[in-house]
């Protein structure tokens, strides 16, 4: 991908092998820069989250390296430092909200990282007004929330440490239309706004094609294609190879293709005039034809 | 109908396919042990021509027996034993090592602590090592019990090494133990693996968020499993009600009792026939198992006395 | 015949202020697929545990109306004379999963419901094989996967012969091919084998092309039901109300706004080409 952008995560020749022998990672070369939204697909078992959890280090390569602005995930004593570089937001936020208040969860990175109460207290009311989380909410207990707020409370806490990059795991796994809107468009504004890489990891092509960016599709631990999300949805065989299918209006159009409609459609709107733009076209033909 | 045929054989082979493409990833060691609760258990293995019930009282006979043994001769022979039948039953022996620290770390506890506080008799027989003052007897017992005590760690990892839940599930039941008892412990030690998976997960999300354990003291360790427990007592609660919900589906009632009458069968039960070679071993475990215990506490046959180490050593220091 | 009919149900959870669902009303005829659709805490759940007998056996609440099941009343039934009947698969392949090999998980039911011992095979033998699952007999939850710990669920459950299978949210959980999985077994189940099917659903490319009918459920009340060519019209009541319509469904709905499609609304990929096909070559208003 051409861009102008900074370098902030390197992956180069990583390889990953769990304990177990299960080979799950293999030749990955991978950059992400700044101000990106980049989507992970793939089957199950892709390689999606062992490459997410190698950039934020929770993994560590068994050969090749991962570099984080600089950071080699591989130093020792580096937890801390990438934490503020790539927050990773797991599936389910049970797994990460274990205090008592709102607030204590949000400040608790921080804390870890030695700030003053001060900073604390900043980022604590920063994160929680980008995530939406009302001032009076933050007293409460995060167990009575609906899982929307949970996931957002989650999120904000991953935000107070500031890091340039967020990965998402499965945002919209299990929601229903509103609530992926409304997650997808926050982290859609936290890219475009706020200028954060995102990074989502997912199953749901129609939400890779409205709002990702770049698309990096897995299979069998390796980058079967990395590119634009106009070109990975154009290319269904490549996609079928890890199990993953275009959204249905891509497929539609892509069976239509041959009447002149592109293989890249990517959402209603844009099949719609490209249908009607097709139509006129074929049935002009068919006109002069008859004429001549 | 046709319909349904093809897309089936489609899906079939489309399985058949996927997991050949996992299964190449992996190296062949991997496919030798499978998991379960606690650990690893080899894949085949001649002992799986055995019943899980004489499985069962290898446990209860290698596992107890050593209680009566204090002759520490008889139980190193007994742990060697034990190698030599788990290498025989094809366990991945090296996967064994996990449990050497545990070892270490009770005989240097048990050696330091039956050297600070000897409770020496006058009839002891002193020698001195190092500057320190040690007792033979005391020493030796030390010595023995440490030996005892290895057997049967060693007379039980063996069980767990060599037997899945449903094998463990399968003995309780034809001993006949009552329904209720047999399903709560098959639904304890499922959500115990539940419970493990979600404090992997939830370790990983801590650590996610910062948290670096090998940089904090052991007091703040500490207070890091009190923190964990929450959102872990989060998930269970949560747990709770689907399992129940699920149990609810399957029309399960605790009793275990049939509405329509009659008894409730055990089709798992039915798969494992008990053979001659079962009832043969199981009689000759209880008959060893009764007759040591006999002998000991009758004529204390296995007491430290008896063994040849002990007397030499008292004759050196006499 | 009526399968499940609903008179006027109302349900409200204890220590909520509000009822969960209300008024509702529905009837279902025996060997028909109804997918259930709407926003998350809107009712879906609520009302298929109704009919499940799930609530109120297992919660705390109040209760309006009447749930009865061919032409028996859920309420008075015990778990297992209900799950004769009713068989239920959750969303969360984990948890639903409650022994330690899949044969035991499959063999579980039928020994609750009191099946003979002869007859246990030749059931397993069936539902292993709709359920396509037979090579995982022996294996532990921790060795499979959790599209195939959802097919052990409907398997488990489909293994006591129910005459109507509620599904709540099969696929939420599963990556697209274990949702291709699952959508494969309910298309099967749904075309050899005289089954009543209630889907609750998210995923509705998938399951509308299945559904004779569609129930909306907001705000605890349905909103709209009826059979797919229908229920797919007018697209912007639906977006107000939650959901959307197939892709192509809203395609060819853009296209008849615009005068440019006459027929019935394709709940298909398949019918929704055809459909589009058949437009781009002709110069009238295609019907299909």
């Amino acid at each position: 991908m051409i861009t102008t952008e900074e370098k902030l995560i390197e992956i180069s020749e990583l390889a990953f092998e769990y304990p177990d022998g299960t080979l799950a990672l293999r030749n990955i070369n991978l950059d992400i820069y700044a101000n990106q939204f980049v989507a992970f697909i793939g089957q199950n078992g892709a390689g999606k989250t062992t490459l997410a959890k190698c950039i934020n280090g929770l993994l560590k390569p068994n050969s090749g390296y991962v570099r984080i602005e600089g950071l080699d995930t591989r130093e020792r004593g580096t937890t801390k430092k990438i934490v503020t570089k790539v927050g990773y937001v797991f599936q389910n936020p049970d797994h990460q909200l274990f205090n008592n208040t709102i607030y204590k969860e949000i400040a608790y990175g921080p804390r870890n990282l030695g700030l003053d109460e001060k900073d604390v207290d900043e980022r604590v009311k920063e994160a929680a007004q980008v995530c939406g989380v009302e001032e009076d909410l933050l007293k409460e207990h995060p167990f009575f929330l609906t899982k929307g707020l949970r996931q957002r409370v989650a999120i904000a806490s991953i935000l107070a440490m500031r890091p340039r990059t967020i990965i998402v795991d499965e945002p919209t796994t299990g929601q229903d239309l509103r609530q992926s809107l409304e997650v997808m468009n926050f982290l859609s504004n936290l890219w475009q706004q706020e200028g954060h890489t995102i990074v989502i990891i997912t199953h749901e092509m129609p939400i890779v094609a409205q709002y990702a960016q770049r698309v990096v599709v897995l299979g069998q631990g390796q980058i079967l294609k990395d590119g634009s999300t106009r070109e990975i949805f154009s290319e269904p065989d490549l996609l079928a190879k890890t199990f993953v299918k275009p959204p249905q209006i891509t497929r539609l159009a892509q069976a239509l293709n041959e009447y002149g409609i592109p293989k890249n459609i990517l959402s209603v709107p844009e099949m719609v005039v490209a249908f009607n733009e097709a139509r006129e076209k074929n049935l002009g033909n068919q006109t002069s034809q008859k004429g001549s | 109908m046709r319909f349904g045929k093809i897309s089936r054989a489609f899906y079939t082979q489309l399985l058949i396919d996927m997991e050949q493409t996992i299964q190449t990833s992996a190296p062949p060691k991997q496919r030798k042990m499978r998991r379960t609760l606690l650990g690893t258990v080899p894949v085949v293995s001649p002992l799986y021509a055995l019943h899980p019930v004489t499985r069962l009282f290898t446990l209860l006979f290698l596992g107890v027996v050593s209680l009566f043994i204090l002759t520490p001769e008889i139980n190193i022979l007994l742990i060697i034993l034990i190698f030599v039948y788990l290498k025989w039953a094809k366990v991945d022996i090296s996967g064994l090592r996990i449990y050497l620290p545990l070892t270490v770390t009770v005989a240097i506890f048990m050696f330091t602590v039956s050297t600070i506080f000897p409770g020496a008799k006058p009839e002891y027989h002193p020698f001195k090592l190092l500057g320190i003052t040690f007792y033979l007897e005391v020493f030796f017992f030390t010595f023995a019990s440490y030996w005892r005590l290895m057997a049967m760690l060693f007379g039980t990892i063996q069980y767990f090494s060599t037997n899945r839940e449903r094998d463990t599930l399968v003995a309780i039941r034809t001993l006949k133990a009552p329904f209720v008892v047999t399903y709560f412990f098959s639904l304890a030690l499922r959500s115990s693996g539940m419970f493990l998976e979600d404090m992997r997960t939830i370790r990983e999300a801590e650590r996610a968020r910062g948290l670096d354990e090998s940089s904090i003291s052991l007091r703040d360790r500490a207070k890091l499993y009190a923190m964990y427990m929450i959102p872990l007592f989060t998930l269970a609660i949560r747990r709770t009600d689907e399992i129940s919900n699920a149990l609810f589906a399957r029309g399960y009632t605790p009793s275990g009792k049939i509405e329509k009458g009659g008894k409730r069968g055990d089709y798992i039960l039915t798969l494992y026939p008990i053979r001659n070679i079962d009832i043969i071993l199981i009689t000759l475990m209880v008959i060893v198992f009764i007759a040591i215990a006999f002998l000991q506490i009758r004529y204390g046959i296995f007491s430290m006395e008896n063994s040849p180490l002990y007397q030499l050593l008292l004759s050196r220091l006499s | 015949m009526i399968a499940v009919s609903i008179e006027d149900l109302g349900w409200k959870y204890s220590g909520r202020k509000n009822f969960a669902i209300e008024h509702v009303n529905l009837e279902i005829e025996e060997d028909t697929f109804t997918s259930i659709l709407g926003p998350n805490e809107h009712g879906k759940t609520t009302l298929v545990s109704c009919i499940k007998g799930l609530i109120p056996q297992s919660f705390h609440g109040v209760w309006r109306g009447k749930v009865e099941v061919f032409g028996k009343d859920v309420r008075n039934q015990s778990a297992q004379a209900l799950a004769d009947e009713i068989g239920f698969v959750f969303a969360d392949p984990e948890a639903q999963f409650t022994s330690m090999t899949v044969e035991e998980e499959l063999v579980f039911g039928l020994e609750n419901i009191g099946l003979p011992l002869h007859e246990v095979k030749d059931r397993l033998d069936w539902v292993t094989d709709i359920a396509l699952i037979a090579d995982l007999l022996d294996k532990s939850p921790y060795e499979i996967s959790g599209g195939q710990k959802q097919r052990v669920a409907i398997a488990s459950v489909l293994a006591m012969k129910p005459r109507i299978m509620i599904l709540d949210e099969p696929t939420s959980m599963l990556d697209p091919l274990g949702k291709d999985f699952i959508f494969e077994i309910l298309t099967n189940l749904k075309k050899e084998h005289s089954l009543t099917l209630i889907v609750v659903e998210h995923n509705i490319e998938q399951v509308a092309p299945l559904s004779d009918q569609i129930v909306l459920m907001y705000d605890g009340n349905i909103a709209k039901a009826g059979p797919p060519a229908q229920f797919f019209e007018n697209s912007a009541f639906l977006y107000e109300h939650g959901i959307n319509a197939p892709q192509a469904t809203a395609f060819l709905d853009q296209l008849k706004s615009q005068n440019l499609y006459t027929g019935a609304l394709p709940t298909d990929l398949k019918d929704a080409i055809q459909a589009a096909t058949s437009l781009l070559k002709s110069k009238e208003p295609s019907e299909s």
